[in-house]
């Protein structure tokens, strides 16, 4: 259970990149008005976003 | 080195009488120049002056503690409803996420209730529900902070060694590096400690530290994904992250820097002066008293301090700074 519960903190950034920074980048571009590009849907290119953002960290173990 | 060590083999402090030509005083001396005698009458008007700013009336911390914690839970319906004005909630969020650190550090040491008293659970409540907002269970956090205590500046085993850094500017910006996922610093440091120690408590602390976060995250991405991502944002992971970098800096790093080498009694932390003030930064100004008497409330530290200046002074700490 253990074992399960740490491999699911070393993807965190991952489900943190798709479960929470999409969303948010999503939500403050309506919030502002602003359209995504290339006529997508703001939660998709939130997650075009989060999701490599969040991988990306999983494998270089920071944000930034 | 014990009280009645020949201090003076150390050729440091033998140099100035043997360059004067003189003999060695007939006691020996400790670093700050004063013998095992004249020490131990320090220590004891110390102890003395110490005692009457221990206690006093803590309900303040509990109540405080009880009644930021219903204001920030109130503020997630609030904010989903549409009646909370997100700047104002967002404000509030960061003071009780750093605040939240000081109730709960009250609660580390036992000072609202102490085992076997009839406030004990006051205390384990105090503690349990302060450090909430920073996700940062009450279990790890004592049992972490007592490590820093025992060996504190030691730059293996105390557990906040990783806050060091050369100047304020490095000392923010390590507040943040810490937290990253891949870096062994903060958190991350703590739950490699608390899984080195094998001890019951200490697998409990990671129990409860893994079950806070998993639920820190279920709650972000289930607000995110009903569509109040921005307010699960500004009431709870902006301001987690902004009250502990602010608590890294001002309750780590400010009191202690520098580290190296400062394991002794009256070096393990210092006096000095805050640019935000006494209360702003959380009473850290006088953190070297905390050291000393772990058992004298934040809120009294400042007048212990005060009080105990003379023997500080005499005792070699440097106390320019207030």
């Amino acid at each position: 259970m253990q074992a399960a519960v740490r491999g699911l903190f070393s993807w965190m950034p991952l489900l943190f990149g798709i479960g929470f920074i999409a969303p948010l980048i999503a939500q403050i571009m309506q919030r502002l008005d602003i359209p995504a590009p290339a006529g997508i849907s703001p939660i998709l290119f939130g997650l075009l976003i989060g999701a490599p953002w969040g991988l990306l960290t999983v494998v270089r173990g920071r944000w930034l | 080195m014990s009280e009645a060590d020949p201090v003076l083999l150390n050729p440091e402090v033998a140099r100035p009488y043997l360059d004067r030509g003189g003999d060695l005083p007939a006691l020996p001396l400790g670093p700050e120049g004063l013998d095992r005698h004249t020490r131990r009458d320090l220590l004891k008007e110390e102890m003395a002056i110490a005692k009457e700013f221990h206690g006093g009336a803590m309900w303040p911390y509990a109540v405080a503690a009880f009644s930021c914690f219903a204001v920030w839970l109130a503020f997630f319906p609030l904010a989903i409803m549409g009646e909370l004005n997100l700047t104002v909630g967002f404000v509030l969020s960061c003071i009780f996420a750093t605040g939240g650190y000081v109730t709960s550090h009250e609660a580390m040491h036992s000072n609202i209730g102490r085992p076997g008293e009839k406030n004990r659970w006051l205390n384990e409540a105090v503690g349990a529900v302060s450090t909430i907002p920073i996700v940062f269970p009450f279990s790890m956090a004592r049992m972490m902070h007592l490590e820093h205590h025992y060996h504190c500046n030691d730059p293996v085993k105390d557990p906040d060694y990783t806050d060091e850094a050369p100047n304020a500017l490095w000392a923010w910006y390590k507040t943040w590096y810490n937290r990253q996922p891949g870096v062994d610093g903060s958190i991350h440091h703590y739950k490699r400690i608390l899984a080195g120690m094998g001890t019951p408590e200490a697998a409990r602390a990671l129990k409860e530290t893994m079950l806070l976060q998993l639920v820190f995250m279920a709650v972000l991405f289930t607000m995110a994904w009903s569509g109040y991502a921005i307010e699960a944002g500004l009431l709870w992971w902006l301001p987690r992250h902004i009250g502990l970098s602010y608590i890294r800096f001002y309750l780590s790093w400010a009191p202690h820097h520098p580290r190296e080498g400062k394991t002794g009694r009256y070096e393990q932390a210092n006096i000095f002066k805050s640019r935000l003030g006494h209360v702003l930064s959380m009473g850290m100004e006088t953190h070297m008293i905390h050291h000393l008497y772990p058992g004298i409330p934040n809120h009294r530290t400042r007048k212990a301090y005060l009080a105990l200046k003379p023997v500080l002074q005499q005792r070699g700490v440097d106390c320019s700074a207030l």
